[in-house]
């Protein structure tokens, strides 16, 4: 993974959200002689061209809250936040943790330093992308799960069969049918709640 | 020349002795020529320019002080590094007086800085060039074998990549130290021998270099079959080890001493003239040469010698070097250069096999080079 990561850094797409400064022009000079498509706007804009897969902010309080509405919308998964920062008082590292940031470039800038920080953010990025994959894939089976056991009882009561032969039953009917497991629960749950409710049910 | 305005005087930073004194002596003769032409044509800004020397004994620790030395003495430019951890550690010295470098030595890339002109080959100016060459004429099997330090390390990790995305193999990949005893040596060459046929791509440098040829000239290895390509074998290393030890391996530079064009035999006669008919002309050679013409170039547009001045009218600079005409690319501050590849003779010099048709681009920031993506002219051996 981590060459591949490398390898395909001339495909990433960062913002530049800082003033067009000394420190500025450093950011974007090494992002180009690094290869990577680029976007520069400050102040910030109400919305970006590109959907950036990284945004280096230059972080300012006056800046910082059109900065966030700007990361939100930009696009999904919101791109990961290299933070640049003049000071360390808690008061910036307040807003540091609010951009969520995955790296922090200090200032003044230096051309040195600026790969390394744009190849851990990607890194922390896709990592943070896989495991909400994982994490959203992991609920949906939960759900399923207690889908799949509801309808089960559902069956058992209704035919006073076995849990095992309840199991039997939906997975047959939902292998003739060609739908998952728990669409089959889904439905016989929604059956269930519609043949059971009476009129002042409603 | 007006003998009443004081001299510019001008840093030159190179090994006397040491591991890299073979090539970095040449170095230092090309950075001398070139000021001496520039005095005999009037000198910089109708003032004439002393070279300051530094001696850095292949020692990075050594180096920095040296340029410390320099630039507390008021010399603001500065000629000079081969190895790249002697730049590594010359280059915080320089930027923080707020001097100006030019290196003159082919490197591993991945570097900027605007305190910093890199006037030797990037890896897409040669690494990729010898690669394509060896893949094409030789094999498929690569040994990598390289001296301990960053160099080595990148480079080896280009030509991996490089190698294997053209289908190819790297059977193995070993280090040496700097300062490699006879025992180390054999070790590789015994290592070498397990996985023939296979070809060798070498990154030691200086008196390593030399002693390997010369073990791998004595193991008997055929090198029209298993030539070693190196980077860091250029003139200088052939005239140490001898044209038998040489004869057959590949090389992949900016330029040979061999080019035939005028304006290389002009600098060529010159060279020999000045430093002897046997003195050894290498890319690195080269590149010390026309950087100081491009620092000229750059002080004539600036009408001063001060470095903020010069570093502003850096971009663009050119300069009808031996190796054809090259440029400083602002936007990276390296070289376009004329990529070449070239197999040793037994004269000690390169017969060219290959060369651009056109100059190309430094791209330091190259992580993947993509095969074949170049117009090359193959020449008849």
């Amino acid at each position: 993974m981590s060459r591949g990561l490398l390898r395909d850094l001339r495909d990433v797409a960062v913002a530049v959200l800082h003033p067009p400064d000394a420190d500025g022009g450093v950011i974007l000079d090494q992002l180009n002689r690094i290869g990577c498509r680029t976007e520069a706007a400050w102040p910030p804009p109400r919305s970006l061209q590109t959907a950036p897969d990284l945004a280096v902010v230059g972080v300012d309080r006056d800046a910082h809250a059109a900065v966030m509405r700007l990361l939100r919308k930009s696009a999904q998964p919101t791109p990961g936040v290299i933070a640049v920062v003049d000071y360390e008082n808690p008061a910036m590292l307040q807003l540091v943790l609010e951009l969520e940031a995955l790296a922090v470039i200090s200032k003044p800038v230096r051309s040195f330093g600026i790969l390394t920080n744009l190849v851990i953010a990607r890194s922390q990025r896709v990592k943070a992308e896989e495991q909400a994959a994982r994490i959203r894939r992991l609920e949906a089976r939960i759900a399923g799960f207690r889908s799949v056991d509801k309808a089960k009882k559902i069956l058992m009561d209704a035919q006073g069969i076995d849990e095992q032969d309840a199991y039997r039953t939906m997975r047959a009917q939902a292998m003739a049918k060609r739908i998952s497991l728990e669409e089959m629960a889904l439905a016989i749950i929604n059956a269930h709640s519609l043949l059971s409710s009476r009129i002042d049910d409603a | 020349m007006r003998p009443t305005d004081s001299p510019i005087r001008l840093g030159a930073l190179f090994s006397d002795s040491g591991l890299t004194a073979v090539v970095e002596r040449t170095q230092r003769q090309a950075v001398t020529m070139a000021v001496e032409e520039i005095n005999a044509a009037g000198g910089l800004l109708g003032r004439e320019a002393v070279i300051e020397a530094g001696n850095s004994l292949s020692d990075p620790a050594r180096a920095r002080a040296e340029a410390e030395r320099l630039l507390a003495s008021g010399v603001e430019t500065i000629f000079g590094c081969y190895m790249s951890s002697t730049r590594r550690a010359v280059l915080p010295v320089v930027e923080q007086r707020r001097g100006l470098l030019f290196y003159p030595t082919l490197y591993e890339g991945f570097e900027y800085s605007s305190h910093c002109i890199y006037s030797g080959a990037a890896p897409n100016q040669n690494s990729v060039w010898l690669a394509d060459h060896m893949l094409r004429r030789y094999g498929t099997r690569f040994y990598l074998v390289g001296s301990n330090y960053v160099f080595p390390y990148e480079s080896n990790r280009i030509m991996r990549d490089y190698v294997q995305s053209c289908g190819g193999v790297v059977v193995e990949e070993r280090y040496l130290p700097l300062h490699p005893s006879d025992e180390d040596i054999a070790r590789v060459i015994g290592d070498i021998r397990r996985h023939a046929p296979v070809m060798v791509f070498s990154t030691t440098v200086g008196d390593a270099t030399t002693a390997f040829y010369r073990a791998y000239d004595r193991a008997g290895f055929d090198r029209s079959t298993m030539p070693i390509g190196s980077l860091t074998t250029g003139e200088p290393e052939l005239a140490a080890m001898g044209g038998d030890a040489a004869e057959g391996h590949l090389t992949a530079a900016p330029y040979f001493s061999t080019i035939g064009s005028p304006r290389n035999a002009r600098f060529v006669a010159a060279f020999r003239a000045r430093w002897g008919e046997d003195a050894p002309i290498s890319a690195n050679t080269e590149a010390a040469y026309f950087q100081v013409h491009l620092y000229a170039e750059a002080v004539a547009r600036a009408g001063a010698t001060d470095v903020a001045s010069v570093r502003a009218n850096l971009p663009g600079c050119a300069y009808d070097a031996p190796q054809g005409p090259v440029r400083i690319d602002g936007r990276t501050h390296h070289t376009v250069l004329w990529p070449r590849v070239g197999v040793a003779t037994a004269r000690g010099e390169f017969a060219i096999v290959e060369e651009a048709a056109a100059a190309v681009a430094p791209d330091p920031y190259m992580i993947d080079p993509e095969p074949r993506a170049w117009g090359a002219r193959a020449l008849a051996i």
